[in-house]
């Protein structure tokens, strides 16, 4: 026997559905409760007047239903497809592009050429001020050319002096 | 005897119309009904049902055929059910489409698209009115639960399936339902 009122059951037993074990002792138990024999009057009762008010709604024109029906159908295939959620194998391929371009370019900015070396800035210093020093004497760069010709000047004396012209008067004399 | 529905349902995933309307011709007094019931007014149960039949011809090829066709389709209906009611429970707040005072001679707010005369107007509002009255202290797995085993015949494990809870779960809601049932019908 339960140890309370199955009411729990009557729906599943009005369906049918308890085996036959299960349906006998509650059969039993209804005929000995008159709480419980009323209850299940009552639910049969309940459930056969709602199985006739569902019985009653006006049903619609079927043609009518299954064409709109179609309708809709043929509306939703032919529209343009809405923008689909982008999948998670997607997001990963994306993620994944990324990191790779990110380690291309770290890849590159590391096999640049690497600045000179604070010694080497130095020795390249010491030039620099010798540029720096021949620039300060710019009167003397601006005039090099009039040194060159001061060479030639200088070396007057070796060279060779040109024939002297011939004169009328020897020729006459 | 013609396919089994499990049969019709693996030809819909290929894309057999036939094999679709047969299916469509087959459940779709049910289909309205049970909407009709969860959702209490026509024109919504009519959308909702053949959303459902859309849903079904969309998602044919993932029916698993061990699985009871009937379980699964309803399954879908009564989600789409629920989702709706859910959705629109801030706007039936402010305009009640039926009620206990509602007066039965009063035109309707949403009538539906076949226009039936005044006179079939009135004895379907009736109709509904007496439904929602009787189902409307239920909440909507309640309501679920007893329209699946009054209408369907689906036992308590089913329902379970359809309501994707416990088998225990679903007796309890089936009690309960009848229980206040009891109590609206006893009154009437």
């Amino acid at each position: 026997m339960w140890s309370r009122h199955p009411e729990i059951v009557f729906a599943p037993y009005l369906n049918g559905e308890l085996d036959a074990e299960e349906s006998r002792r509650l059969q039993e138990h209804v005929e000995g409760c008159a709480r419980c024999s009323e209850g299940l009057a009552e639910a049969k009762s309940a459930m056969d007047r709602l199985a006739r008010e569902i019985d009653q709604i006006a049903e619609p024109d079927w043609v009518v239903y299954r064409a709109e029906l179609h309708r809709k159908l043929n509306a939703r295939r032919y529209r343009a497809p809405a923008r689909r959620w982008t999948p998670r194998w997607a997001w990963a391929s994306v993620a994944t592009a990324a990191a790779a371009t990110a380690a291309i370019a770290l890849t590159l900015a590391l096999s640049r050429p690497q600045p000179p070396a604070v010694e080497q800035l130095a020795l390249e210093g010491g030039w620099a001020d010798a540029d720096i020093g021949l620039l300060q004497d710019y009167p003397v760069v601006e005039h090099l050319d009039l040194l060159e010709n001061y060479d030639v000047i200088e070396n007057l004396d070796s060279l060779t002096p040109a024939e002297p012209p011939q004169h009328h008067e020897s020729r006459s004399s | 005897m013609g396919p089994s529905d499990e049969e019709l349902c693996a030809r819909i995933a290929e894309r057999d119309a036939e094999a679709f309307d047969l299916i469509v011709e087959r459940h779709q007094a049910r289909a309205y009904r049970l909407a009709c019931s969860i959702l209490g007014n026509e024109a919504d149960a009519r959308d909702v049902s053949q959303d459902a039949f859309i849903r079904l011809y969309e998602a044919a090829h993932s029916f698993d055929r061990r699985a009871r066709f009937s379980t699964w389709f309803y399954r879908i209906l009564v989600n789409l059910c629920i989702d709706h009611r859910r959705r629109n429970r801030w706007w039936r707040r402010f305009v009640p489409l039926t009620g206990p005072d509602d007066d039965p001679d009063a035109p309707a707010i949403d009538p539906p698209s076949t226009e039936p005369g005044p006179l079939e107007e009135a004895l379907r509002n009736q109709s509904m009115e007496r439904l929602n009255r009787a189902l409307g202290g239920l909440s909507p797995h309640q309501r679920t639960a007893v329209l699946l085993q009054i209408q369907q015949g689906f036992t308590s494990k089913e329902i379970a399936a359809v309501l994707n809870c416990s088998e225990n779960t679903a007796r309890v809601h089936l009690h309960r339902a009848i229980n206040q049932l009891k109590k609206v019908l006893k009154d009437k």
